[in-house]
């Protein structure tokens, strides 16, 4: 099975975005999200492409291990500058392929909105990239604290994403295991009509199911064995703080902001 | 009881990693686009809906998409929240089929109505929200257009959605009655 979906897409190093408090990421992302809907010039662009790679740059990470994460959204970039070339008809014609024309507007949309996605998908990645997905959950529960105000479970959903997050390595080897186990009594997954391939799985599903079952029956008396009760007044082993690097996160992130006003038209 | 209460949450938690395992075990369709692809990424929730409730199913649900989202980076969040609202949409009318009438004759009945809700649901879901959204994020005012919509629906989003639903439906039933004295043996202890 796919070893990188074993680990995520977390790769470890200490670089200043690793150890920036999961909270200020998620946060500065998010914001990121929002405003890179209002670039509408050149030098706009250029100010968010500037701050997206040089975020990229002082994460320390390779560029292979960026550019894959990016994989699955390569086709949907092709695909919207394409589409753009198609379909857009704005400004003069520029040149012809096959006598169909192609316009100027439509090459200038095309880059801008590919290069949008782009960003996007540089920047959330840059999340996945450098943080835990334990991390990730951790600074999710904190941020949305507030909610407990109006009886939202907080607490309870975190704990699932947490147990989810921890087993993923767990189930994944089990699936493998059982795939082989039962491929070796003669099961078929890959080839054949559909109906004997679905036919197939119910063999793989059982005994997953079981098994996940019988884990969370001793994971639930193992957490009770030693005084699980609930969210109400728990302590953490990993303690989220903000330092000084997430405010000289803050300010850096101002001042792109600021630049992006200021060159927007 | 709290004892019941937590294990319930723990159950959750694994019948979404479950879910999310399957989700990567995916195949496309012949005839239709390659971004929409069939897993059995339901079968779980499905699970969890009919040994407790259809809200049950709607959580299971969450996490797998939410361990997706974290796990992927968020490349298309879009395509996420669709998913989550069709797995949501399958699973809780054959819950709510299922807990009026057990039996397998109910299951079935509910697993139709399950796929023609979630093809219904899913294709004015596409028509309003879904495929608008797309258009924004690609900024492609073309693709917004009522007559270029209605084909996407007609000719991708409620074919697929359909097969889906009978491909799924198709393998859970023998799962289920596999499954089923077990699951029962389950409830009771549960319940108790």
């Amino acid at each position: 099975m796919n070893h990188a979906l074993i680990i995520g897409q977390y790769v470890p190093s200490n670089s200043v975005i690793h150890r920036l408090d999961p909270r200020t990421k998620i946060a500065i992302i998010f914001f990121f999200v929002i405003f890179v809907f209002f670039a509408n010039t050149l030098t706009s662009y250029a100010v968010l492409t500037l701050f997206a790679v040089g975020t990229a740059v002082a994460t320390k990470i390779k560029l292979p291990y960026i550019l894959k994460g990016l994989t699955p959204v390569w086709f949907l970039i092709v695909f919207t500058f394409v589409l753009h070339l198609v379909v857009t008809k704005e400004g003069e014609v520029l040149f012809r392929i096959l006598s169909y024309p192609i316009y100027s507007g439509a090459v200038e949309q095309g880059i801008a909105i590919s290069l949008r996605f782009f960003l996007l998908i540089l920047v959330t990645s840059l999340l996945t990239l450098t943080t835990t997905p334990i991390e990730i959950t951790d600074a999710i529960e904190t941020l949305l604290n507030p909610l407990k105000k109006i009886k939202f479970p907080v607490h309870e959903l975190a704990l699932m994403m947490s147990i989810s997050l921890r087993f993923i390595p767990t189930l994944m080897q089990e699936t493998e295991k059982i795939s082989k186990a039962q491929a070796s009594r003669g099961v078929d997954f890959r080839t054949g009509p559909m109906k004997d391939r679905i036919q197939a799985i119910v063999p793989l599903l059982v005994p997953l199911f079981v098994s996940a079952f019988k884990r969370a029956e001793e994971l639930a008396m193992a957490m009770e064995a030693r005084g699980y009760q609930g969210g109400e007044g728990r302590t953490k082993l990993r303690e989220l703080r903000i330092e000084k690097i997430d405010i000289l996160a803050f300010i850096t992130f101002g001042i792109v902001l600021i630049g992006l006003f200021l060159t927007r038209a | 009881m709290q004892s019941s209460k937590l294990l319930k949450l723990i159950i959750f938690a694994l019948l979404g990693t479950i879910s999310m395992v399957l989700m990567f075990l995916n195949f496309p369709l012949p005839f239709l686009p390659p971004y929409l692809k069939i897993d059995f990424s339901e079968v779980p929730a499905l699970i969890a809906a009919l040994l407790f409730t259809p809200i049950a199913g709607v959580i299971v649900e969450a996490i797998k998409n939410s361990l997706y989202l974290i796990y992927t980076g968020a490349g298309d969040p879009v395509g996420v929240v669709a998913n989550f609202l069709a797995g949501s949409l399958f699973v809780v009318p054959v819950a709510i089929f299922y807990h009026k009438l057990k039996g397998v004759k109910s299951l079935l009945s509910g697993l139709i109505t399950g796929t023609i809700v979630m093809a219904v649901g899913m294709s004015v879901l596409n028509y309003l929200v879904i495929l608008p959204a797309y258009s924004w994020l690609m900024g492609l005012e073309e693709m917004a257009i009522p007559s270029v919509k209605w084909a996407s629906v007609i000719a991708g989003i409620l074919p697929f959605n359909l097969l889906k639903g009978i491909i799924v439906s198709a393998l859970f039933i023998p799962l289920f009655a596999k499954l089923r004295p077990w699951l029962e043996k389950k409830r009771i202890t549960f319940t108790s």
